[in-house]
Protein backbone atom coordinates (compact mmCIF):
# COMPACT_ATOMS: atom_id res chain seq x y z
CA UNK A 1 0.00 0.00 0.00
CA UNK A 2 0.94 3.51 -0.56
CA UNK A 3 0.74 6.08 1.65
CA UNK A 4 -0.47 9.71 1.25
CA UNK A 5 2.47 11.00 2.61
CA UNK A 6 4.47 8.51 0.30
CA UNK A 7 2.95 10.17 -2.97
CA UNK A 8 3.20 13.61 -1.14
CA UNK A 9 7.05 13.20 -0.70
CA UNK A 10 7.31 11.71 -4.74
CA UNK A 11 5.77 14.69 -5.77
CA UNK A 12 8.22 17.36 -4.21
CA UNK A 13 11.05 14.94 -5.72
CA UNK A 14 8.65 15.31 -9.26
CA UNK A 15 8.47 19.11 -8.46
CA UNK A 16 4.73 19.17 -8.38
CA UNK A 17 2.01 20.43 -6.26
CA UNK A 18 -0.70 17.51 -5.05
CA UNK A 19 -3.75 19.57 -3.81
CA UNK A 20 -6.16 18.29 -1.21
CA UNK A 21 -8.71 17.35 -3.69
CA UNK A 22 -6.50 15.59 -5.64
CA UNK A 23 -4.30 13.72 -3.01
CA UNK A 24 -7.00 10.82 -2.40
CA UNK A 25 -8.03 9.74 -5.70
CA UNK A 26 -4.38 9.88 -6.62
CA UNK A 27 -3.17 7.71 -4.24
CA UNK A 28 -5.92 5.24 -4.76
CA UNK A 29 -4.40 5.28 -8.33
CA UNK A 30 -1.05 5.71 -7.82
CA UNK A 31 -1.78 2.55 -5.68
CA UNK A 32 -3.21 0.33 -8.27
CA UNK A 33 -0.44 0.91 -10.84
CA UNK A 34 1.78 0.46 -8.16
CA UNK A 35 0.58 -2.31 -7.26
CA UNK A 36 0.36 -3.56 -10.70
CA UNK A 37 4.21 -2.51 -11.34
CA UNK A 38 5.30 -4.96 -8.13
CA UNK A 39 4.27 -8.09 -10.18
CA UNK A 40 7.62 -8.00 -11.56
CA UNK A 41 8.77 -8.96 -8.07
CA UNK A 42 6.95 -12.21 -8.88
CA UNK A 43 8.78 -12.90 -11.48
CA UNK A 44 11.27 -16.37 -10.65
CA UNK A 45 13.29 -15.31 -13.53
CA UNK A 46 16.23 -12.93 -11.91
CA UNK A 47 16.55 -11.60 -15.59
CA UNK A 48 19.67 -11.09 -17.55
CA UNK A 49 21.95 -7.84 -17.11
CA UNK A 50 20.58 -5.51 -19.63
CA UNK A 51 22.53 -2.77 -20.60
CA UNK A 52 21.01 -1.02 -24.15
CA UNK A 53 19.35 -2.30 -26.90
CA UNK A 54 20.88 -3.99 -29.80
CA UNK A 55 24.02 -3.63 -28.98
CA UNK A 56 24.79 0.77 -29.33
CA UNK A 57 27.81 2.21 -28.12
CA UNK A 58 28.19 5.68 -26.85
CA UNK A 59 28.75 7.84 -30.15
CA UNK A 60 31.30 11.46 -29.26
CA UNK A 61 31.49 13.98 -32.38
CA UNK A 62 34.87 15.72 -32.57
CA UNK A 63 35.05 18.68 -30.18
CA UNK A 64 34.89 21.40 -32.75
CA UNK A 65 33.18 24.80 -33.20
CA UNK A 66 30.03 24.33 -35.53
CA UNK A 67 27.50 26.83 -36.05
CA UNK A 68 24.76 27.14 -33.28
CA UNK A 69 20.59 28.44 -33.85
CA UNK A 70 20.12 31.95 -33.52
CA UNK A 71 19.63 33.43 -30.15
CA UNK A 72 16.78 35.80 -30.66
CA UNK A 73 14.69 32.71 -32.00
CA UNK A 74 15.76 30.47 -29.18
CA UNK A 75 14.80 33.22 -27.03
CA UNK A 76 11.26 34.26 -28.47
CA UNK A 77 10.16 31.29 -26.80
CA UNK A 78 10.58 32.09 -23.59
CA UNK A 79 8.28 34.29 -21.68
CA UNK A 80 10.44 36.57 -20.08
CA UNK A 81 14.34 37.54 -21.36
CA UNK A 82 16.45 40.64 -20.89
CA UNK A 83 19.71 41.18 -22.28
CA UNK A 84 20.22 38.04 -24.75
CA UNK A 85 19.25 35.55 -21.93
CA UNK A 86 16.74 33.98 -20.32
CA UNK A 87 15.17 36.29 -17.62
CA UNK A 88 14.06 34.39 -13.65
CA UNK A 89 13.55 35.72 -10.25
CA UNK A 90 16.67 36.01 -8.14
CA UNK A 91 17.98 33.10 -6.91
CA UNK A 92 20.74 34.45 -4.72
CA UNK A 93 19.62 36.31 -1.99
CA UNK B 1 -2.54 -6.71 -56.99
CA UNK B 2 -2.70 -4.53 -53.73
CA UNK B 3 -1.32 -1.29 -54.95
CA UNK B 4 -0.11 1.77 -53.00
CA UNK B 5 -1.93 5.32 -52.88
CA UNK B 6 1.52 6.97 -53.14
CA UNK B 7 2.43 5.30 -56.27
CA UNK B 8 -1.14 5.77 -57.68
CA UNK B 9 -0.91 9.47 -57.08
CA UNK B 10 2.58 10.06 -57.99
CA UNK B 11 1.64 8.39 -61.46
CA UNK B 12 -1.15 11.09 -61.82
CA UNK B 13 0.89 13.63 -61.50
CA UNK B 14 3.54 12.71 -63.57
CA UNK B 15 1.29 11.95 -66.40
CA UNK B 16 -0.48 15.74 -65.84
CA UNK B 17 -3.73 13.92 -65.03
CA UNK B 18 -4.24 16.41 -62.00
CA UNK B 19 -1.51 19.41 -60.81
CA UNK B 20 0.03 19.29 -57.35
CA UNK B 21 -1.38 22.64 -56.36
CA UNK B 22 -5.07 20.83 -57.19
CA UNK B 23 -4.31 17.72 -55.39
CA UNK B 24 -2.79 19.84 -52.27
CA UNK B 25 -6.14 21.96 -52.55
CA UNK B 26 -8.12 19.04 -51.98
CA UNK B 27 -6.91 17.00 -49.77
CA UNK B 28 -6.68 20.89 -47.57
CA UNK B 29 -10.35 21.05 -48.17
CA UNK B 30 -11.00 18.12 -47.49
CA UNK B 31 -9.39 18.16 -43.78
CA UNK B 32 -11.07 21.81 -43.39
CA UNK B 33 -14.14 19.91 -44.02
CA UNK B 34 -13.83 16.23 -42.31
CA UNK B 35 -11.38 17.77 -39.19
CA UNK B 36 -14.74 19.53 -37.43
CA UNK B 37 -15.64 15.43 -37.25
CA UNK B 38 -12.52 13.57 -36.68
CA UNK B 39 -10.71 16.22 -34.44
CA UNK B 40 -7.42 14.67 -36.34
CA UNK B 41 -5.32 18.13 -37.06
CA UNK B 42 -4.44 20.76 -34.10
CA UNK B 43 -2.71 23.01 -36.70
CA UNK B 44 -3.23 23.08 -39.94
CA UNK B 45 -0.56 24.49 -42.66
CA UNK B 46 -2.01 25.23 -45.81
CA UNK B 47 -0.46 27.69 -46.82
CA UNK B 48 3.03 25.35 -46.39
CA UNK B 49 1.01 22.65 -48.68
CA UNK B 50 0.42 24.74 -51.40
CA UNK B 51 4.17 26.71 -51.94
CA UNK B 52 5.20 23.30 -51.42
CA UNK B 53 2.99 22.10 -54.73
CA UNK B 54 3.41 24.83 -56.55
CA UNK B 55 7.38 24.29 -56.56
CA UNK B 56 6.66 20.60 -57.46
CA UNK B 57 4.31 21.87 -60.54
CA UNK B 58 6.89 24.32 -61.62
CA UNK B 59 9.14 20.91 -61.53
CA UNK B 60 6.54 18.95 -63.57
CA UNK B 61 6.01 21.80 -66.24
CA UNK B 62 9.95 22.16 -66.77
CA UNK B 63 9.87 18.43 -67.75
CA UNK B 64 12.04 17.22 -64.30
CA UNK B 65 11.78 14.34 -63.14
CA UNK B 66 9.76 14.05 -59.82
CA UNK B 67 10.18 11.85 -56.93
CA UNK B 68 8.03 9.38 -55.55
CA UNK B 69 6.69 11.53 -52.56
CA UNK B 70 6.95 14.68 -54.17
CA UNK B 71 3.61 16.48 -53.55
CA UNK B 72 2.14 14.08 -51.82
CA UNK B 73 -0.26 15.41 -48.76
CA UNK B 74 0.67 14.29 -45.80
CA UNK B 75 0.86 15.38 -41.89
CA UNK B 76 3.46 15.00 -38.92
CA UNK B 77 2.56 13.82 -35.42
CA UNK B 78 2.28 16.97 -33.01
CA UNK B 79 5.53 15.51 -31.37
CA UNK B 80 7.82 16.03 -34.05
CA UNK B 81 9.59 19.32 -34.24
CA UNK B 82 9.02 21.53 -37.20
CA UNK B 83 10.75 24.97 -37.58
CA UNK B 84 8.65 27.62 -37.39
CA UNK B 85 5.23 25.77 -37.21
CA UNK B 86 3.72 25.44 -33.42
CA UNK B 87 4.71 21.97 -31.76
CA UNK B 88 2.72 21.27 -28.83
CA UNK B 89 2.95 17.81 -27.71
CA UNK B 90 -1.04 18.43 -27.12
CA UNK B 91 0.01 19.35 -23.69
CA UNK B 92 -0.97 22.94 -22.15
CA UNK B 93 2.45 23.10 -20.90
CA UNK B 94 3.90 23.36 -25.22
CA UNK B 95 0.66 25.67 -26.11
CA UNK B 96 2.75 28.26 -27.91
CA UNK B 97 6.08 26.45 -28.51
CA UNK B 98 7.85 27.07 -31.84
CA UNK B 99 10.56 25.08 -32.62
CA UNK B 100 13.51 26.61 -33.97
CA UNK B 101 15.02 23.43 -35.75
CA UNK B 102 13.30 20.47 -37.88
CA UNK B 103 13.57 16.56 -36.77
CA UNK B 104 15.59 15.08 -39.56
CA UNK B 105 12.79 12.56 -40.69
CA UNK B 106 10.97 16.29 -41.09
CA UNK B 107 14.07 17.64 -43.30
CA UNK B 108 14.37 14.22 -45.04
CA UNK B 109 10.69 14.72 -46.10
CA UNK B 110 11.03 18.26 -46.80
CA UNK B 111 13.82 18.22 -49.48
CA UNK B 112 11.69 15.60 -51.05
CA UNK B 113 8.58 18.21 -51.23
CA UNK B 114 6.09 16.72 -49.44
CA UNK B 115 3.38 18.22 -49.06
CA UNK B 116 2.41 19.04 -45.43
CA UNK B 117 -1.50 19.58 -44.72
CA UNK B 118 -0.90 19.92 -41.06
CA UNK B 119 0.57 18.63 -37.41
CA UNK B 120 -1.85 15.46 -35.66
CA UNK B 121 -3.57 14.97 -32.87
CA UNK B 122 -2.33 12.83 -30.09
CA UNK B 123 -2.29 11.22 -26.28
CA UNK B 124 -0.47 14.12 -24.22
CA UNK B 125 3.21 13.70 -24.89
CA UNK B 126 2.04 10.56 -26.51
CA UNK B 127 1.05 9.04 -23.02
CA UNK B 128 -1.74 7.33 -23.65
CA UNK B 129 -4.09 4.57 -25.61
CA UNK B 130 -7.18 6.76 -26.54
CA UNK B 131 -6.03 9.78 -27.31
CA UNK B 132 -8.35 11.40 -25.46
CA UNK B 133 -5.45 12.73 -22.37
CA UNK B 134 -5.07 15.40 -25.53
CA UNK B 135 -5.56 18.71 -24.17
CA UNK B 136 -7.14 19.37 -27.29
CA UNK B 137 -9.56 16.22 -26.88
CA UNK B 138 -9.14 13.12 -28.76
CA UNK B 139 -9.34 11.99 -32.89
CA UNK B 140 -11.94 10.20 -33.43
CA UNK B 141 -12.00 6.86 -35.23
CA UNK B 142 -13.18 7.64 -38.87
CA UNK B 143 -14.88 3.96 -38.65
CA UNK B 144 -17.25 5.43 -36.36
CA UNK B 145 -16.62 8.97 -34.38
CA UNK B 146 -18.38 7.67 -31.32
CA UNK B 147 -15.17 5.34 -31.53
CA UNK B 148 -11.69 6.48 -30.68
CA UNK B 149 -8.87 6.20 -33.09
CA UNK B 150 -6.77 4.72 -30.91
CA UNK B 151 -3.32 6.48 -29.51
CA UNK B 152 -1.51 7.78 -28.74
CA UNK B 153 -0.90 9.03 -32.42
CA UNK B 154 -4.30 9.18 -32.97
CA UNK B 155 -4.62 12.16 -35.16
CA UNK B 156 -2.56 10.37 -37.63
CA UNK B 157 -4.45 7.48 -37.82
CA UNK B 158 -7.45 9.88 -37.84
CA UNK B 159 -6.12 11.62 -40.51
CA UNK B 160 -4.90 8.65 -42.89
CA UNK B 161 -8.07 6.25 -41.94
CA UNK B 162 -10.57 8.96 -42.79
CA UNK B 163 -8.30 9.71 -46.15
CA UNK B 164 -7.64 13.48 -45.55
CA UNK B 165 -4.26 12.73 -45.84
CA UNK B 166 -1.74 10.18 -47.74
CA UNK B 167 0.22 9.20 -44.68
CA UNK B 168 1.25 10.61 -41.84
CA UNK B 169 4.20 10.08 -39.22
CA UNK B 170 3.74 8.97 -35.65
CA UNK B 171 5.72 7.90 -33.12
CA UNK B 172 5.50 4.07 -31.04
CA UNK B 173 6.91 4.09 -27.56
CA UNK B 174 4.36 0.80 -26.45
CA UNK B 175 2.20 0.34 -29.34
CA UNK B 176 1.51 3.88 -30.20
CA UNK B 177 1.64 3.95 -34.33
CA UNK B 178 0.43 -0.02 -34.38
CA UNK B 179 -2.16 0.33 -31.89
CA UNK B 180 -4.25 3.45 -33.75
CA UNK B 181 -3.39 2.14 -36.92
CA UNK B 182 -5.41 -1.16 -35.59
CA UNK B 183 -8.28 0.88 -34.44
CA UNK B 184 -8.58 2.86 -37.54
CA UNK B 185 -8.19 -0.38 -39.94
CA UNK B 186 -5.06 1.31 -41.65
CA UNK B 187 -1.59 0.16 -41.68
CA UNK B 188 1.64 0.99 -39.18
CA UNK B 189 4.94 0.67 -39.23
CA UNK B 190 7.22 0.40 -36.04
CA UNK B 191 10.85 0.10 -37.59
CA UNK B 192 13.58 -1.41 -35.54
CA UNK B 193 14.91 1.12 -32.53
CA UNK B 194 17.56 3.10 -34.27
CA UNK B 195 16.21 2.31 -37.97
CA UNK B 196 14.87 6.33 -38.02
CA UNK B 197 16.22 9.42 -36.51
CA UNK B 198 14.84 10.33 -33.53
CA UNK B 199 16.25 13.76 -33.45
CA UNK B 200 13.64 16.56 -33.14
CA UNK B 201 11.14 13.75 -31.70
CA UNK B 202 10.30 15.29 -28.25
CA UNK B 203 11.06 12.58 -26.18
CA UNK B 204 8.52 10.21 -23.91
CA UNK B 205 11.22 7.29 -23.04
CA UNK B 206 14.25 7.57 -25.07
CA UNK B 207 15.08 4.20 -25.03
CA UNK B 208 11.56 2.41 -26.56
CA UNK B 209 10.60 5.77 -28.76
CA UNK B 210 10.77 5.10 -32.44
CA UNK B 211 9.55 7.42 -35.56
CA UNK B 212 7.26 5.37 -37.92
CA UNK B 213 4.69 5.42 -40.99
CA UNK B 214 0.87 5.36 -40.83
CA UNK B 215 -0.51 4.51 -44.26
CA UNK B 216 -3.65 2.95 -45.83
CA UNK B 217 -1.30 -0.07 -47.78
CA UNK B 218 1.57 -1.81 -47.17
CA UNK B 219 3.65 -0.63 -50.23
CA UNK B 220 2.83 2.90 -48.76
CA UNK B 221 4.51 2.45 -46.05
CA UNK B 222 7.54 0.33 -47.57
CA UNK B 223 7.89 3.48 -49.36
CA UNK B 224 7.83 5.97 -46.72
CA UNK B 225 10.04 3.82 -44.24
CA UNK B 226 12.41 3.85 -47.36
CA UNK B 227 12.72 7.85 -47.54
CA UNK B 228 13.36 8.10 -43.74
CA UNK B 229 15.54 5.35 -42.79
CA UNK B 230 18.52 7.01 -42.81
CA UNK B 231 21.57 7.30 -40.64
CA UNK B 232 21.29 10.62 -38.44
CA UNK B 233 24.42 11.84 -36.77
CA UNK B 234 22.72 14.25 -34.93
CA UNK B 235 20.99 11.04 -32.95
CA UNK B 236 23.47 8.69 -31.28
CA UNK B 237 21.54 5.99 -31.34
CA UNK B 238 20.95 6.06 -34.92
CA UNK B 239 22.12 3.41 -37.07
CA UNK B 240 20.17 3.68 -40.27
CA UNK B 241 18.16 0.96 -42.53
CA UNK B 242 20.24 -2.14 -42.61
CA UNK B 243 20.45 -3.38 -46.49
CA UNK B 244 18.88 -1.99 -49.56
CA UNK B 245 15.49 -0.71 -49.84
CA UNK B 246 12.39 -2.67 -48.76
CA UNK B 247 10.35 -1.91 -51.78
CA UNK B 248 12.67 -3.99 -53.61
CA UNK B 249 11.61 -7.21 -51.90
CA UNK B 250 8.12 -5.95 -51.33
CA UNK B 251 5.88 -8.71 -53.41
CA UNK B 252 9.07 -11.49 -53.18
CA UNK B 253 7.08 -15.24 -52.33
CA UNK B 254 6.80 -16.07 -48.95
CA UNK B 255 6.46 -19.98 -50.00
CA UNK B 256 8.55 -21.94 -47.03
CA UNK B 257 8.55 -18.60 -44.43
CA UNK B 258 8.12 -19.62 -40.97
CA UNK B 259 5.22 -17.67 -39.10
CA UNK B 260 5.39 -18.04 -35.67
CA UNK B 261 2.52 -17.79 -33.31
CA UNK B 262 3.39 -17.42 -29.44
CA UNK B 263 0.13 -18.73 -27.37
CA UNK B 264 0.89 -16.15 -24.65
CA UNK B 265 -0.25 -13.20 -27.20
CA UNK B 266 -4.01 -15.07 -27.75
CA UNK B 267 -4.25 -14.98 -23.94
CA UNK B 268 -6.98 -12.75 -22.55
CA UNK B 269 -7.71 -11.40 -25.97
CA UNK B 270 -11.39 -10.96 -27.67
CA UNK B 271 -12.95 -14.30 -29.13
CA UNK B 272 -13.18 -12.53 -32.73
CA UNK B 273 -9.76 -11.03 -32.67
CA UNK B 274 -8.10 -14.63 -32.42
CA UNK B 275 -10.22 -16.11 -34.90
CA UNK B 276 -9.26 -13.04 -37.06
CA UNK B 277 -5.51 -14.00 -35.98
CA UNK B 278 -6.47 -17.36 -36.99
CA UNK B 279 -7.60 -16.75 -40.18
CA UNK B 280 -4.82 -14.93 -41.20
CA UNK B 281 -2.54 -18.11 -40.42
CA UNK B 282 -5.12 -19.82 -42.93
CA UNK B 283 -4.15 -17.36 -45.24
CA UNK B 284 -0.14 -17.47 -44.68
CA UNK B 285 -0.83 -21.52 -44.71
CA UNK B 286 -2.40 -20.78 -48.60
CA UNK B 287 0.41 -18.63 -49.76
CA UNK B 288 2.95 -21.49 -48.71
CA UNK B 289 4.22 -20.31 -45.42
CA UNK B 290 4.31 -22.61 -42.43
CA UNK B 291 3.04 -21.74 -39.22
CA UNK B 292 4.92 -22.90 -35.96
CA UNK B 293 3.33 -22.35 -32.46
CA UNK B 294 5.42 -21.91 -29.72
CA UNK B 295 5.48 -20.54 -26.24
CA UNK B 296 6.99 -17.09 -25.03
CA UNK B 297 6.62 -17.19 -21.29
CA UNK B 298 8.87 -14.04 -20.66
CA UNK B 299 5.78 -11.84 -22.70
CA UNK B 300 3.84 -11.96 -19.17
CA UNK B 301 6.64 -9.44 -17.72
CA UNK B 302 6.56 -6.55 -20.60
CA UNK B 303 3.65 -4.77 -19.41
CA UNK B 304 4.22 -4.14 -16.18
CA UNK B 305 8.70 -3.77 -17.20
CA UNK B 306 7.22 -0.89 -19.97
CA UNK B 307 5.25 0.81 -17.28
CA UNK B 308 8.13 0.73 -15.17
CA UNK B 309 10.91 1.96 -17.71
CA UNK B 310 8.70 4.38 -19.33
CA UNK B 311 7.53 6.14 -16.77
CA UNK B 312 11.04 6.16 -15.19
CA UNK B 313 12.67 7.73 -18.16
CA UNK B 314 10.05 9.69 -18.77
CA UNK B 315 10.21 11.37 -15.33
CA UNK B 316 13.54 12.69 -16.46
CA UNK B 317 13.04 13.58 -20.18
CA UNK B 318 10.08 15.66 -18.64
CA UNK B 319 12.04 17.46 -16.28
CA UNK B 320 12.91 19.92 -18.71
CA UNK B 321 9.49 21.57 -18.31
CA UNK B 322 10.22 24.56 -15.71
CA UNK B 323 8.72 27.73 -17.73
CA UNK B 324 11.85 29.27 -18.38
CA UNK B 325 13.09 29.12 -21.37
CA UNK B 326 10.01 27.64 -23.43
CA UNK B 327 6.27 26.86 -22.97
CA UNK B 328 3.49 28.11 -20.52
CA UNK B 329 4.38 29.70 -17.23
CA UNK B 330 2.56 29.97 -14.31
CA UNK B 331 1.50 33.34 -13.17
CA UNK B 332 1.76 34.61 -9.25
CA UNK B 333 4.90 32.80 -7.55
CA UNK B 334 6.59 33.58 -4.37
CA UNK B 335 10.17 32.51 -6.36
CA UNK B 336 11.87 30.35 -8.95
CA UNK B 337 10.97 27.45 -7.24
CA UNK B 338 7.49 27.92 -6.64
CA UNK B 339 6.97 28.92 -10.32
CA UNK B 340 8.73 25.63 -11.84
CA UNK B 341 5.93 23.94 -9.43
CA UNK B 342 3.01 25.73 -10.51
CA UNK B 343 3.93 25.65 -13.88
CA UNK B 344 4.31 22.04 -14.06
CA UNK B 345 1.33 21.40 -11.82
CA UNK B 346 -0.72 23.44 -14.52
CA UNK B 347 1.04 22.98 -17.50
CA UNK B 348 0.60 19.16 -17.45
CA UNK B 349 -2.15 16.78 -17.70
CA UNK B 350 -3.66 14.40 -14.97
CA UNK B 351 -2.01 11.14 -17.12
CA UNK B 352 1.45 12.85 -17.47
CA UNK B 353 1.87 13.75 -13.79
CA UNK B 354 0.51 10.13 -13.02
CA UNK B 355 3.28 8.63 -15.11
CA UNK B 356 6.31 11.62 -14.00
CA UNK B 357 5.45 10.30 -10.25
CA UNK B 358 5.80 6.67 -10.73
CA UNK B 359 8.84 7.33 -12.54
CA UNK B 360 10.33 8.97 -9.78
CA UNK B 361 8.81 6.73 -7.30
CA UNK B 362 10.52 3.15 -9.31
CA UNK B 363 13.95 5.45 -9.52
CA UNK B 364 14.12 6.91 -5.70
CA UNK B 365 16.14 5.65 -3.31
CA UNK B 366 14.97 1.92 -1.75
CA UNK B 367 12.50 1.59 -4.59
CA UNK B 368 15.08 1.56 -7.57
CA UNK B 369 16.35 -1.62 -7.30
CA UNK B 370 12.97 -3.68 -6.88
CA UNK B 371 11.44 -1.68 -9.24
CA UNK B 372 13.90 -0.31 -12.41
CA UNK B 373 16.89 -2.28 -11.59
CA UNK B 374 14.27 -5.65 -11.61
CA UNK B 375 12.83 -3.98 -14.45
CA UNK B 376 15.77 -3.78 -16.77
CA UNK B 377 17.14 -7.17 -15.82
CA UNK B 378 14.10 -8.90 -17.01
CA UNK B 379 14.17 -6.35 -20.18
CA UNK B 380 16.99 -8.26 -20.78
CA UNK B 381 15.05 -11.56 -20.27
CA UNK B 382 12.81 -10.52 -23.03
CA UNK B 383 14.88 -9.77 -25.35
CA UNK B 384 16.84 -12.95 -25.26
CA UNK B 385 13.49 -14.48 -25.51
CA UNK B 386 12.67 -12.87 -28.73
CA UNK B 387 16.26 -13.73 -30.10
CA UNK B 388 15.58 -17.48 -29.22
CA UNK B 389 12.26 -17.13 -31.00
CA UNK B 390 13.95 -15.89 -34.55
CA UNK B 391 16.12 -19.10 -34.27
CA UNK B 392 12.26 -21.02 -34.83
CA UNK B 393 10.89 -18.71 -36.86
CA UNK B 394 11.10 -16.13 -39.28
CA UNK B 395 8.41 -13.53 -38.33
CA UNK B 396 5.63 -13.77 -35.47
CA UNK B 397 2.05 -13.10 -36.03
CA UNK B 398 -0.34 -11.46 -33.07
CA UNK B 399 -2.98 -9.21 -32.60
CA UNK B 400 -2.17 -5.76 -32.30
CA UNK B 401 -4.51 -5.21 -29.36
CA UNK B 402 -7.01 -7.58 -27.86
CA UNK B 403 -10.41 -5.71 -29.08
CA UNK B 404 -11.76 -3.09 -30.98
CA UNK B 405 -12.11 0.57 -30.79
CA UNK B 406 -13.92 1.34 -27.87
CA UNK B 407 -16.25 4.18 -27.13
CA UNK B 408 -14.95 7.84 -26.23
CA UNK B 409 -15.03 8.45 -23.05
CA UNK B 410 -14.19 4.57 -21.92
CA UNK B 411 -10.42 4.42 -21.11
CA UNK B 412 -10.27 6.94 -18.44
CA UNK B 413 -11.88 5.10 -15.96
CA UNK B 414 -9.44 2.32 -14.31
CA UNK B 415 -5.70 3.65 -14.98
CA UNK B 416 -4.28 -0.23 -15.19
CA UNK B 417 -7.31 -1.72 -17.03
CA UNK B 418 -6.39 0.94 -20.10
CA UNK B 419 -2.84 -0.14 -19.67
CA UNK B 420 -3.76 -3.00 -20.65
CA UNK B 421 -4.59 -2.56 -24.01
CA UNK B 422 -1.27 -2.20 -24.51
CA UNK B 423 -0.53 -5.84 -23.43
CA UNK B 424 0.45 -7.18 -27.44
CA UNK B 425 2.06 -4.07 -28.77
CA UNK B 426 4.63 -2.92 -25.20
CA UNK B 427 7.21 -6.68 -25.93
CA UNK B 428 8.15 -4.86 -29.56
CA UNK B 429 9.26 -1.85 -27.95
CA UNK B 430 11.30 -3.52 -24.83
CA UNK B 431 13.03 -5.75 -27.59
CA UNK B 432 13.74 -2.78 -30.32
CA UNK B 433 12.17 -4.57 -32.67
CA UNK B 434 10.56 -3.64 -35.90
CA UNK B 435 6.62 -4.44 -35.98
CA UNK B 436 3.95 -3.69 -38.35
CA UNK B 437 0.06 -3.78 -37.82
CA UNK B 438 -2.53 -3.66 -40.48
CA UNK B 439 -5.95 -4.76 -41.04
CA UNK B 440 -7.16 -8.42 -40.37
CA UNK B 441 -10.96 -8.06 -40.90
CA UNK B 442 -14.01 -6.16 -38.64
CA UNK B 443 -16.39 -6.81 -35.30
CA UNK B 444 -19.78 -7.39 -35.89
CA UNK B 445 -20.02 -3.19 -35.44
CA UNK B 446 -17.51 -2.85 -37.97
CA UNK B 447 -14.99 -1.68 -36.29
CA UNK B 448 -11.61 -2.82 -37.67
CA UNK B 449 -9.61 -5.72 -36.14
CA UNK B 450 -5.43 -5.12 -36.56
CA UNK B 451 -3.11 -8.26 -36.77
CA UNK B 452 0.92 -7.49 -35.94
CA UNK B 453 3.69 -8.88 -37.80
CA UNK B 454 6.82 -8.54 -35.76
CA UNK B 455 10.34 -9.20 -36.90
CA UNK B 456 13.82 -9.67 -35.84
CA UNK B 457 15.73 -6.47 -35.69
CA UNK B 458 16.21 -4.46 -39.19
CA UNK B 459 14.04 -6.80 -40.43
CA UNK B 460 11.96 -4.97 -42.08
CA UNK B 461 11.89 -6.04 -45.29
CA UNK B 462 10.81 -9.23 -44.17
CA UNK B 463 7.81 -8.46 -42.06
CA UNK B 464 6.70 -5.58 -44.89
CA UNK B 465 6.99 -8.65 -47.28
CA UNK B 466 5.07 -10.90 -45.39
CA UNK B 467 2.29 -8.18 -44.68
CA UNK B 468 1.57 -7.31 -48.14
CA UNK B 469 1.48 -10.33 -49.39
CA UNK B 470 -1.46 -11.02 -46.40
CA UNK B 471 -2.70 -7.73 -47.77
CA UNK B 472 -2.83 -8.56 -51.20
CA UNK B 473 -4.12 -12.43 -50.53
CA UNK B 474 -6.78 -11.50 -47.97
CA UNK B 475 -7.82 -7.58 -49.65
CA UNK B 476 -10.30 -7.10 -46.19
CA UNK B 477 -9.17 -3.22 -46.71
CA UNK B 478 -12.51 -1.13 -46.59
CA UNK B 479 -12.37 2.60 -47.05
CA UNK B 480 -13.89 5.08 -44.34
CA UNK B 481 -17.21 7.23 -45.47
CA UNK B 482 -14.87 10.86 -45.02
CA UNK B 483 -11.92 12.37 -46.95
CA UNK B 484 -10.80 12.46 -50.76
CA UNK B 485 -12.40 10.38 -53.23
CA UNK B 486 -9.55 10.19 -55.72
Amino acid sequence: MVSKEEIMKIAILSKLFVSEEEIDSLTEDMDKIIAFADTINNATDAGTDFDNINNLSDVLRDDVEVPSYDREKILANAKDSADGCFLVKNIMK
Amino acid sequence: MSEGKIAKLHGMLEAKEISCKELAQTYIDASERDNEKLNAYVTMTPEIALNTAEAVDKKIANGEKIGLLEGIPMTLKDNISTDGIKTTCCSKILEDYVPVYDATVWTILKKQNAVLIGKTNMDEFAMGSSCETSVFGGAKNPHNINCVAGGSSGGAASAVGGNIAVYGLGSDTGGSIRQPAGFCGIVGLKPTYGAVSRYGLIAYASSLDQIGPITSSVEDAAAVFDAISEYDEKDSTSQGRKGEPVCGTLKNDIKGMKIGIAHEYLDGVREDVKQSIEKAADVYKSLGAEIVYFDLPALKYALPVYYILACAEASSNLGRYDGIRYGYKAENYRDVNDMIKKTRSRGFGDEVKKRILLGTYVLSAGYYDAYYKKAQNLRGTIVNAFKNAFNICDVILAPTVPMTAFENGRAVSDPVETYLTDICTVPVNIAGLPGISLPCGYDSNGMPIGMQLIGNTFDEAKILNAAWQYENAANVFRPSDFGVKL
